[in-house]
């Protein structure tokens, strides 16, 4: 890799002096694309929803998807939390938040699973209908994303333990929670869609 | 400080470099690979409808050459030449020594020939046939060749958006000290609008591509009509990425005609905040007007008015970039190099497209000519007549900067002249035979359409023959061309500030700026004030 | 030096405006004006031609005289002069173009209003386009026939539909397009003003057979047009006819009915043939089954998937009996 390819702070002094990080601004315009990605998945969704009328959403576990939801949303909480604790300079308490924010991603894919298990019992799957297909499509990618999520974690996590991030160095944690966050939210309008507007 | 020597100086283009410069090189090298292939696809098209009868390709095969001649051009063609200027100007043009993300550039680099031989391979699996566009349930029930072809354009999409990414932050990120936006470089101007583009819309054309493949290969049932499937919801998903693709296809092209009409004339940029504000608002604009490509599709008849206006609209922008043009060379002092004659040739012909885009934005007049050879004509006016004259005029304006070598103008002349002719030989007839009645996408035509195809094939055989002098000039001088100076064309954007071609870090020192890039025939001193002029040459 | 450029620009606007007139009512660029459709379509279309006429000619005009007055003298290395812009000029190149565009977005929305609307008792026409032929269906006589024909006059609402794949009806002397989707019935209104024969193509991309798939519109005075009809009443089950209705020539060779397509394979050596393809089937239930169940029997050369599987739906049984037996009773 060539010298020249290693940035250099001054390097983006024009961006600094509106207050910004390339890395997080880079960042922010990802989950931007992210959000039309979604977008094109949610509108087949409910294009599909008013024109058919979506009966077998019947089968859907309001209840069980709803405890999911409170899951991954305090989750994000304990993402902020992390963030904190790594900002002040406590490892101890950033790779306890950590943890429990793996923990929690890894609950939320868990409680997906069982719902996903139970609609094909019921014979909704990925090939049964429109329904089936835009659901499954819809929130299989969702899931992908918080399946994603944990790995990055994991991997923050990792590098949490060897102690290369620290109070100077902890951009990659809010990096990795800007994009948390942006998972959350969009569970957040998928679960209202979906589970609750019927 | 010289680059390493030129022994290994080649090998570094085929192999992972994070250097933006080398970056840019390898995209419109292998860019340019594509036209070429995409235009051997076209002398196909064209030599089959020479004649009316299906003579040379049956139907089927001749889909297949009509869809990859589409696909190609698009995604691996204009998309990526305009994103390798980008990629090779945008740090030198703001002041600085790279992109703000140089791996992730490289790698948006590097999902291309991938992409590249998967769309080629697809042809060979039973190629794609349903045109660039796809249209279900036509593409969910054919060839194998089309899951591939879905595939690669996915991949080619998130090449785009990493580009984009990169793109806007250096520029919000890295410009030198005295460069705000309102000094940026209109072929800035234009990236950034473009960028903005490329990351809105194409997210949602790869969402719309997983359909399509989930249905194919899975079976899922989001076109399939008898259980409720909507075949427009594609066209909708479509055409929400498709409509401002073109618009990321002209955007930067325009941007490069912003810069070449100063240097020729000697004067400044005419009405550089509108022309930079023209940009923005045709992206923004670009993003409502999808539909008017679906007026026969059936969709609410009242709906489509709100298109029409949209569309009709953007003509005010480009209307004001055409005369700010205008007025940029008007009493200047103007010097014909063959970047100005393609400058001037893009704006004759883009006129020409941009005009008769609102014949199709004009509903009635659409219901008749939708899918017929005028929009065959208009789409080729401004993508050829407009964003390849454009991407010439860079070639021939930048090529000194990047290879350190100039180009024969005497060759590049005669390569206008034949490109002039051959565009509009090829292209205009095709107006007046959709007029007439002819469809597009067809191999075999009504015999009354036979004088206008004869020409149409003879101007595109007039424009396969004028890559040969450009190819010709092209590798002869980058070999042993006369060498550049490092300001040939006496301009004034940072780029022209270093030497020809730039040491691997760019600037020596990163400049200081203190006025706007086309300040010609001020009083006041030079824009920018390097800290040491490098050595020419 | 005020009045010389006054007087000169007025001399070119007259010339333009003049150029633009003449190209508006000279051009002859269109088809036939066969409806009123047309009629105010192809008004719509003259107006933006005489308009777009102007623009080009004062853009290219500037653009060729700027070249050729404002070329660099030799040895004039000075810059052109600094200017940078000029707000009025800016303003009225913002202007003009928006009050233009404003002008033709309300002429158009009123053409499109006009043409959009139904007349009054308007004959119902259902359309419906299949790989590679179309198909229109008279529904008070329960006729299916593979050629148009309307009678001069009455106004039309075709309700167009695909049974595959999208298609799109147009007829270019109508000036009238509307996409043929499976699943859905999308409405066309038009009224033919002229007695002729005008094609009708297929406007989007469908496959293979694409450009092979046309047909005829005959617009035809009322009588000739009722007559027409009760002779395709009385033909309904004659089987050259259905041959021919169904729109097996779009992709079938077959010599007493005229057709040369090679889509499929040709049906003139069914006879020879017929029996031998499958010891235990006779020659009529081959035949049969290859209509009903085309996937069934792929003669060797053709691809599977390409015959309409629907013909069990838009025949009767005794119909495709005859029809089969009409294949094998070919000289």
């Amino acid at each position: 890799m060539s010298q020249h390819a290693m940035q250099h702070v001054e390097d983006f002094r024009a961006g600094h002096a509106l207050g910004l990080d390339h890395r997080k601004l880079g960042m922010w315009m990802f989950i931007a694309s992210e959000v039309m990605f979604f977008g094109g998945l949610i509108a087949a969704y409910l294009h599909y929803k008013y024109r058919l009328g979506f009966p077998e959403a019947a089968e859907l576990n309001v209840v069980l998807v709803g405890i999911n939801t409170m899951v991954l949303l305090t989750s994000s909480y304990t993402v902020v939390s992390a963030l904190a604790a790594i900002r002040q300079g406590r490892q101890g308490r950033f790779i306890a938040w950590l943890l429990l924010t793996i923990l929690l991603g890894v609950a939320f894919l868990g409680g997906q699973i069982y719902e996903f298990a139970d609609l094909v019992r019921q014979g909704v799957t990925l090939t049964s209908g429109v329904f089936g297909s835009s659901f499954f499509t819809l929130t299989g990618f969702h899931g992908l994303h918080v399946a994603g999520g944990v790995l990055w974690a994991i991997v923050t996590l990792v590098r949490g333990l060897r102690g290369t991030l620290n109070a100077e160095h902890s951009m990659a944690v809010e990096i990795f929670g800007l994009y948390w966050h942006f998972v959350d939210i969009v569970w957040i309008v998928l679960f209202t869609q979906i589970y609750l507007i019927v | 400080m010289t680059t390493a020597s030129a022994s290994v100086s080649w090998r570094r283009y085929f192999w992972w470099n994070t250097d933006h410069k080398v970056i840019g090189v390898q995209y419109i090298v292998t860019s340019f690979l594509f036209f070429i292939l995409g235009g051997a696809l076209a002398m196909l098209v064209r030599s089959e409808l020479a004649t009316p009868a299906t003579d040379l390709l049956d139907g089927s095969t001749f889909n297949q050459v009509m869809t990859n001649h589409g696909t190609l051009m698009i995604f691996l063609w204009i998309l990526p030449v305009l994103a390798g200027f980008g990629n090779y100007l945008i740090p030198l043009m703001i002041g600085a020594r790279d992109m703000a993300f140089p791996r992730l550039n490289a790698l948006s680099y590097w999902i291309i020939p991938p992409a590249g031989l998967l769309m080629i391979a697809s042809f060979f699996a039973g190629g794609a046939e349903a045109g660039w566009t796809a249209y279900v349930p036509l593409s969910i029930g054919g060839p194998p060749g089309q899951t591939l072809w879905a595939l690669s354009v996915m991949l080619l999409g998130i090449s785009g958006i990493f580009g984009a990414i990169n793109f806007l932050t250096t520029v919000i990120m890295m410009r030198a000290p005295g460069l705000t936006f309102w000094r940026l470089p209109l072929f800035v101007w234009g990236m950034i609008a473009t960028s903005l583009l490329i990351l809105t819309a194409t997210p949602v054309l790869t969402s719309g591509l997983i359909m399509v493949a989930l249905d194919r290969v899975v079976g899922t049932h989001f076109f399939t009509v008898t259980s409720g499937g909507d075949p427009v919801l594609w066209q909708n998903l479509f055409w929400f990425y498709s409509h401002p693709a073109v618009y990321i296809m002209i955007l930067p092209a325009m941007g490069i005609i912003s810069e070449i009409f100063p240097v020729f004339a000697r004067k400044p940029i005419f009405g550089y905040r509108m022309i930079a504000m023209s940009s923005m608002a045709i992206a923004v604009l670009g993003l409502t007007v999808w539909a008017h490509h679906m007026f026969t599709s059936g969709m609410d008849p009242r709906l489509r008015v709100p298109y029409m206006v949209s569309s009709m609209v953007i003509a005010v922008p480009t209307g004001i970039k055409i005369f700010s043009w205008l007025a940029t060379i008007w009493y200047g002092k103007l010097r014909f190099t063959t970047s100005m004659l393609f400058a001037l040739g893009f704006i004759s012909m883009f006129l020409i497209g941009g005009l008769t885009g609102i014949f199709l934005a004009a509903i009635p007049v659409d219901l008749h000519v939708h899918d017929t050879y005028f929009v065959v004509a208009h789409l080729h006016f401004v993508l050829f007549g407009g964003s390849v004259s454009a991407v010439y005029a860079g070639l021939y304006y930048w090529f000194p900067k990047i290879t350190g070598r100039m180009l024969d103008e005497k060759i590049g002349r005669t390569h206008f002249a034949l490109n002039f002719i051959g565009t509009n030989l090829a292209y205009l007839p095709m107006f007046i035979a959709g007029l007439m009645g002819m469809p597009r996408r067809v191999a075999a035509y009504d015999p009354s359409f036979t004088s206008y195809n004869q020409w149409a094939t003879l101007g595109a055989l007039i424009l396969a023959f004028s890559t040969m002098p450009f190819l010709y000039n092209t590798i002869v001088s980058w070999a042993r061309g006369p060498k550049a100076a490092a300001n040939p064309w006496q301009a004034q954007t940072l780029e022209w500030r270093t030497s020809s071609p730039p040491p691997l870090e760019n600037f020596s020192e990163i400049p200081i700026v203190t006025g706007g890039p086309y300040d010609y025939g001020e009083p006041s001193a030079p824009a920018a004030e390097p800290a040491a002029a490098p050595a020419a040459g | 030096m005020r009045e010389r450029t006054l007087f000169f620009s007025a001399i070119v606007g007259i010339v333009l405006i003049g150029a633009g007139f003449a190209v508006a009512t000279q051009a002859n660029l269109m088809p036939p004006e066969a409806s009123t459709r047309a009629v105010a379509v192809d008004q719509l279309f003259r107006i933006l031609l005489g308009i777009s006429t102007v623009i080009f000619l004062l853009v290219e005009g500037a653009l060729v005289f700027a070249v050729i007055r404002f070329r660099r003298q030799a040895g004039d290395d000075r810059p052109g002069p600094a200017v940078h812009g000029n707000t009025s000029l800016e303003i009225l190149w913002t202007l003009i173009p928006a009050a233009i565009v404003v002008v033709i977005g309300l002429y158009s929305f009123q053409v499109l209003a006009a043409i959009e609307v139904p007349g009054l008792g308007p004959r119902v026409i259902e359309v419906v386009g299949r790989q590679f032929s179309w198909q229109f269906r008279y529904p008070e006589t329960d006729l299916a026939t593979t050629e148009l024909h309307l009678p001069v006059g009455q106004p039309v609402v075709f309700q167009i539909s695909s049974e595959d794949v999208i298609h799109s009806f147009w007829v270019p002397a109508f000036r009238a397009k509307l996409d043929a989707t499976p699943g859905q019935i999308s409405e066309l209104v038009m009224t033919p003003i002229e007695i002729g024969r005008f094609p009708i193509r297929c406007a989007e991309l469908c496959g293979a057979g694409h450009a092979v798939m046309t047909s005829e519109v005959v617009v035809e005075s009322p009588e000739d047009f009722a007559a027409w009809l009760a002779e395709q009443q009385a033909m309904a089950n004659d089987p050259a006819q259905i041959f021919l209705t169904m729109g097996c020539g779009a992709c079938h060779t077959l010599a007493s009915a005229g057709t040369t397509a090679t889509i499929g394979p040709p049906l003139d050596e069914m006879a020879a043939v017929a029996a031998t393809r499958l010891p235990g089937l006779t020659a009529q239930d081959y035949v049969v089954q290859s209509i009903l169940a085309p996937d069934d029997f792929i003669a060797p050369g053709f691809p599977p998937g390409l015959m309409p599987k629907t013909f069990s739906q838009r025949l009767t049984p005794d119909q495709i009996e005859r029809l089969a037996a009409f294949l094998l009773d070919q000289p």
